[in-house]
């Protein structure tokens, strides 16, 4: 690239993507949240086949809109996002969800790692504050999500080397080499916690930031305990299956 | 262990003419049956190779009968039919891994198809001019072309 022409694009060109499923009670607090704290940043939301108005609320608020024509997953709705941002040249992304969970000002923080190029993939996570004071409205796990979430750090852990505190946080930054390898290789069930595994596999700088979330303002936790259960031996499963997988397939490219 | 009957000699009987008759006849009809199916396009040749070869080996059985009980004595089984059950088991769970197999990577290409379309959407929507976003200056001179 030219000299001259980077000055003139010095400016990051940044996307945040919303995953949403059936969540139009909560959308618009979150664009207007992300607007307010990521005023440069362009905001797609990916609407993972909502059977609410969540396509109609989110062009209300006049983002960019990607409708997935059926529900697949949240796996498959974040690698519509990494594409679309690799596909259109931004240089860093980052999602959160649209429950209105994670602060826009936190993921502003993680994008600043990555723009600083200290990362290559950051993730907020909600545990790894041990002086944080807990305000009235912040984020406070569940038994089983505190089981489960042990059972992943654990397993996650040992896979990577590397410690991992909260593995299924769906906050996160990226630059374009996680776009390229998450916009190929991403499953579309165990979409956190594989993809941590893979890109620290691929010899991507995988970086944890401790991070404010609040509790849900809208919609409901899928987890019920059966469902916890299942899903703990499905995510242990997959990543015993990852161990398997290749090493750096074109990392970096 | 000489005083226990072999394999072949226990089983002699069981395979009938009747019975051979029997289960040509049908391999045959299936083979038909596969064929009608890839000539009203119902079925694609590349799927249709694992159930020529079952009915081959269907027609095969039933034609030399000592190759079953060759199979059974390889085995290890003193009864054919516990052999014979045992392999069309064992057909039947490849192929139902080879669905599984063919599944996963038609629910992948539906997905990717699903998520071309959005993105398309979505792009067009960028392109309409109305792009909603603030950093809309950076977005029209920093576009890259897509790799």
């Amino acid at each position: 690239m030219a000299a001259g022409l980077r000055g003139r694009i010095a400016a990051v060109r940044t996307l945040v993507f919303i995953p949403a499923w059936n969540e139009e009670a909560s959308l618009a607090a979150v664009v207007d949240d992300v607007r307010e704290h990521l005023a440069g940043a362009d905001i797609l939301v990916v609407d993972d086949g909502s059977t609410d108005a969540t396509t109609a609320r989110a062009r209300e608020c006049g983002v960019l809109v990607a409708t997935l024509p059926f529900n697949q997953g949240l796996g498959a709705a974040l690698q519509t996002g990494y594409l679309y941002a690799l596909r259109e040249g931004y240089d860093c992304c980052a999602h959160l969800d649209a429950d209105g969970q994670h602060p826009a000002a936190e993921v502003a923080r993680l994008l600043a790692e990555v723009e600083a190029d200290r990362a290559d993939l950051v993730i907020g996570s909600r545990y790894r504050n041990p002086d944080a004071v807990l305000e009235n409205d912040d984020y406070k796990p569940t038994f089983s999500r505190r089981l489960g979430t042990g059972v992943f750090r654990f397993f996650l852990t040992l896979a990577t080397r590397q410690r991992f505190t909260d593995t299924t946080s769906g906050m996160r930054a990226a630059n374009r080499r996680v776009m390229s390898l998450f916009s190929e290789n991403y499953s579309p069930d165990f979409a956190e916690i594989e993809s941590l595994q893979l890109a620290v596999r691929q010899g991507l700088r995988v970086e944890e930031l401790p991070v404010r979330m609040l509790e849900r303002t809208g919609g409901s936790s899928f987890l019920t305990p059966l469902r916890s259960a299942f899903f703990i031996f499905k995510g242990v499963v997959v990543l015993l299956v990852g161990q398997f997988r290749p090493r750096r397939v074109e990392a970096g490219r | 262990m000489s005083w226990l009957p072999s394999a072949a000699e226990a089983t002699q009987v069981h395979l009938t003419s009747q019975t051979r008759i029997v289960a040509a006849i049908i391999a045959i009809f299936f083979m038909l049956l596969i064929l009608e199916l890839i000539r009203r396009d119902r079925l694609q040749e590349r799927y249709s190779v694992i159930w020529f070869i079952a009915g081959l080996g269907m027609l095969a059985g039933a034609a030399f009968p000592g190759l079953l009980e060759l199979v059974a004595d390889l085995m290890g089984v003193r009864d054919t039919n516990v052999a014979l059950f045992s392999i069309v088991l064992l057909l039947l769970l490849g192929l139902a891994l080879n669905f599984s197999v063919i599944m996963s990577r038609q629910a992948a290409q539906i997905t990717r198809l699903a998520q071309e379309r959005a993105i398309e959407k979505a792009r067009e929507q960028a392109g309409n001019g109305s792009t909603p976003t603030r950093g809309s200056d950076a977005a029209g001179q920093g576009r890259r072309e897509p790799e």
